[in-house]
């Protein structure tokens, strides 16, 4: 039996369902959505920030939407 | 009647009355429909993510509203034409709101925004056990 590999890893939980279920992601809150873009402004995979597969679809929708209105980039660095 | 939001950005060398008709307007539209505003906010003057009509900033304005979906046409149609408005979005929240509803939420808003101008330092809370595992065996 090969030796199991043990890859630094920690278990990644969701941080929308640690906290209140019943939070909606919302797209005018920057402080929340700045934590699960790049710097280059895109949108962190799941495999990175850990988040579940239902918050991660509000979470995309809530970027898409604050792009729209000119409050993230589609590219190129994060206003401050 | 259905619940939107309307955030509509507007040139930011407008004056304050310009400011004010424009909103007048918006509102006029959509209380002629028979709808209700629900919450109205100026973010004011904000700096794009992105160039904007060659515009680097503009005024938010944020309208959160119930009203028929035919005053939303409407209005946006009148912010295709107006040149002092840059861009708008509008999101539908719910597709069904009842008046007490609307009323409701307006208690709603009108408490959290005092919970938040009473109450401005609970920001550091979860931020998690996230640095505790250093794991070297």
């Amino acid at each position: 039996m090969p030796p199991i590999k043990r890859v630094f890893a920690r278990k990644k939980v969701c941080r929308f369902c640690t906290t209140d279920q019943e939070t909606v992601i919302d797209y005018k809150d920057l402080k929340t959505i700045r934590y699960f873009i790049s710097e280059r402004g895109k949108i962190m995979p799941r495999r990175i920030s850990g988040t579940c597969a239902t918050h991660q679809r509000q979470l995309c929708e809530a970027i898409k939407r604050a792009r729209q209105i000119a409050l993230l980039p589609y590219t190129g660095s994060i206003p401050r | 009647m259905r619940r939107y939001e309307t955030i509509y950005i507007l040139r930011p060398n407008l004056g304050e009355e310009e400011i004010n008709t424009i909103i007048d307007n918006a509102n006029g539209i959509i209380q002629s429909e028979g709808g209700t505003i629900i919450h109205l906010d100026r973010w004011g003057l904000r700096k794009f993510a992105y160039l904007i009509k060659k515009e680097t900033q503009g005024t938010y304005i944020y309208c959160d509203y119930a009203t028929e979906p035919a005053a939303v046409l409407e209005m946006e149609r009148k912010f295709r034409i107006n040149d002092a408005i840059l861009k708008y979005m509008t999101v539908k929240l719910a597709k069904d709101i009842t008046a007490e509803k609307i009323e409701q939420a307006k208690v709603e808003i009108a408490t959290r925004q005092s919970a938040k101008e009473s109450g401005e330092s609970e920001e550091n809370e979860n931020s998690e056990d996230d640095d505790t595992n250093d794991s070297d065996e």
